[in-house]
């Protein structure tokens, strides 16, 4: 037998792509004051949102997959952040900043706020250089326009949007020339396929689900990461195991309880989110022999809310439908929010 | 101390103004009060789109369906009869099964305090349920300057004995305890004199026992020029006095509205003295806001009910599910028992 004369890591089959702010981090920039803070604090000051690394660390635990982050902080922060989610365990593939001092320095102060610009094109480019076949699940949050620019990039690689429309979006999204130069550039070289399964949009101001409701039901806004572990057990990307793992952690460290996890589980099937089967994987998880199990309160507890949330509510709703998104009507999620604005969201 | 979570039920079917408004309420909560759960009972559907555009916080938030509802208008024994999954029903289960520690609606009075008579106990010593109501007064009441009163019964029990009176008594004096945080409240008997042997029987005898209760503030009988004056913290009488009162206070309220509303069309001089009292007007419609209050208690049962005002919005509905969360939080039910016991 003969060994291979080189040793590649094999090709992700799923990509876990992350915003930082107010999607990991628990960060407040609204007021100068916060900016401040947020600037000078230290790794171990810094929190992450509750269950977010175990997250993380579930879906890395299964292999074949990359984690990339593309923060709207500035490069300066790079080793605080870096020595944040090495102390929370988490390994990352890609971590982009942003350069806020090089776009100071140049007079972009577009750039400083805009996010279309700085994101869009950092995502094409690495999507560019991964397979074909990898699939995506995208985190941001509703602070500022993920669910814009996650759905628009998961849209321009499935051919679902047309350069016309791009432009009309990047005119009005007030891109500088070569930022939309750069995102063409990265677009032309990705072929065509449809790999974002989900989009997940923490719902760190508490906006209105609604919202969210024209970008299709492939957006799914969260009020914390239990949520998204169920949706991703529905999905095939976590076991009902590795939820329970999530879900201890968000009871030990953030003060969750078994109210508001089965509140959270009620509120996606309200939503029309098909998880009666990741209700009984889960059931069935915590019926079996799990030490992890003594964290949370007696498992016959567990059952009984969750399933009685279950009950409460009669027959299933059907799925929210699948539409196309209209991004030049929805142009205004996508530029930066005034004070006014983000008040009232 | 970490604050007591506690579950409050909303009857969502019941208010004026449509369920919407009681989602809204609860939603506010939701934001408000992290150690406040809501459990809004009613047809999911509407829920569901009213929380969709509402801010609010999902892990705070569950909801129970309940394909019917009772309208203002219908006979609540009958109703209840032919409606067995009406919202305010299946509340008053759940709560009845620990679901939910209190229950809160602004629904057809009747029906919901049947409900509560059909799932929820007396407690031991209580013969008839009160329903309480707060209304403004001169005089400011407690540790938070409270501008309200408590008059109870106003309309549960239509002809009460002198237990039933003692009864109320104690219940009121616990609820303006725990409620406005008045640790000693002064309650008193309507009557139409304020010599102990004035009124009717069963008030003379009221008041005889209630003369000697420990624990008790009691200050003896009070006429109705009192009620607005605020001279006792807690009124008692019986459902029919009561609500007679409590009617006749609402139309005054309205009367004086009507009448500045009035005098700001008839003449420009009038109109220019309103301006100039405006500061006054305002401050006097703040302290008489009774959405700050958001309900009154149905006391005598072993679960706390709130029973909100059908025009009640959301506010008020918010203020509701926070005075039920404090009741059940401090106890109500043990403190009445132990006001009962002495």
């Amino acid at each position: 037998m003969s060994l291979p004369d080189r040793i590649d890591p094999r090709p992700p089959r799923r990509i876990y792509r992350w915003d930082l702010d107010k999607t990991y981090l628990q960060t407040e920039f609204d007021s100068l004051r916060d900016l401040l803070r947020t600037a000078f604090q230290k790794a171990h000051e810094k929190q992450a949102v509750p269950g977010a690394s175990a997250l993380i660390r579930e879906l890395a635990a299964n292999g074949d997959s990359r984690l990339c982050i593309v923060s709207g902080s500035p490069k300066q922060m790079r080793s605080v952040l870096e020595e944040k989610l090495k102390l929370d365990g988490v390994v990352w593939d890609e971590f982009v900043l942003k350069d806020n001092v090089g776009n100071l320095m140049r007079g972009r102060f577009r750039a400083l706020r805009g996010q279309v610009g700085y994101k869009l094109p950092a995502i094409l480019e690495s999507r560019a250089n991964a397979p074909v076949e990898a699939e995506e699940v995208l985190f941001g949050d509703d602070a500022e326009a993920d669910a814009f620019i996650y759905s628009l990039y998961a849209d321009m690689i499935a051919g679902r949007v047309d350069e016309r429309v791009l432009n009309q979006i990047l005119a009005a999204a007030a891109v500088y020339p070569d930022e939309a130069e750069r995102v063409r550039t990265a677009w032309k070289k990705i072929p065509v396929s449809d790999p974002v399964r989900r989009i997940f949009i923490h719902l760190d101001r508490l906006t209105p689900p609604a919202h969210f409701s024209n970008y299709g039901p492939r957006v799914v806004p969260i009020f914390n990461y239990f949520q998204a572990a169920l949706v991703l057990l529905a999905d095939g990307h976590l076991t009902a195991p590795q939820v329970i793992k999530i879900a201890v952690e968000m009871v030990q460290t953030a003060g969750h309880n078994i109210i508001t996890l089965s509140n959270s589980f009620q509120d996606l099937l309200r939503r029309g989110l098909p998880l009666q089967q990741a209700a009984a994987a889960l059931v069935q998880a915590l019926e079996g022999p799990n030490a992890l199990l003594q964290a949370l309160r007696p498992v016959p507890d567990i059952i009984s809310a969750f399933t009685k949330r279950l009950a409460a509510l009669g027959t299933p709703p059907p799925p929210p439908p699948v539409q196309a998104v209209d991004y030049l009507d929805l142009i205004h999620h996508a530029l930066p929010r005034t004070h006014k604005a983000r008040k009232t969201h | 101390m970490a604050t007591k979570l506690v579950t409050i039920a909303f009857d969502v079917m019941g208010s004026d103004h449509g369920p919407a408004e009681v989602v809204r309420g609860a939603a506010q909560l939701s934001l408000e009060s992290p150690h406040i759960h809501t459990l809004l009972v009613g047809d999911r559907a509407v829920i569901d789109n009213a929380l969709a555009e509402t801010k609010h916080n999902g892990e705070r938030i569950s909801v129970q369906h309940a394909s019917e509802q009772i309208s203002m208008t219908e006979k609540p024994g009958e109703a209840l009869a032919r409606k067995p999954d009406a919202s305010v029903s299946v509340a008053a289960r759940l709560v009845a099964e620990g679901e939910a520690d209190a229950l809160v609606s602004a629904g057809n009075t009747g029906a919901c305090v049947l409900s509560c008579a059909r799932h929820f106990q007396l407690l031991p010593g209580v013969r008839r349920a009160a329903l309480a109501s707060v209304y403004p007064t001169r005089a400011r009441h407690g540790d938070k300057d409270d501008p309200f009163s408590l008059i109870l019964d106003v309309g549960a029990t239509v002809e009460a004995t002198a237990d039933d009176l003692v009864t109320f008594a104690v219940m009121g004096s616990a609820y303006a305890r725990i409620i406005s945080r008045n640790e000693n409240p002064k309650v008193a008997l309507l009557s139409n004199g304020t010599e102990p042997n004035k009124g009717p029987r069963q008030v003379v005898e009221a008041h005889a026992r209630l003369a000697s209760l420990p624990g008790l503030q009691f200050i003896g009988n009070v006429e109705g020029v009192d009620i607005p004056k605020g001279t006792a913290d807690v009124v008692v009488t019986d459902g029919f006095v009561g609500n007679v009162c409590l009617k006749m206070l609402e139309g005054v309220h309205e009367t004086v509205v009507e009448l500045a509303q009035y005098a700001y069309k008839e003449s420009l001089r009038w109109r220019a003295g309103l301006a100039m009292l405006s500061g006054g007007i305002q401050r006097i419609k703040d302290i008489t806001d009774w959405e700050q209050y958001g309900g009154a208690p149905v006391l005598g049962f072993d679960r706390i009910f709130i029973k909100a005002h059908g025009r009640s919005r959301s506010r008020a509905i918010a203020n509701a599910g926070k005075v039920a969360a404090k009741a059940v939080s401090h106890e109500l039910g043990k403190a009445i028992q132990q006001g009962l016991a002495r």
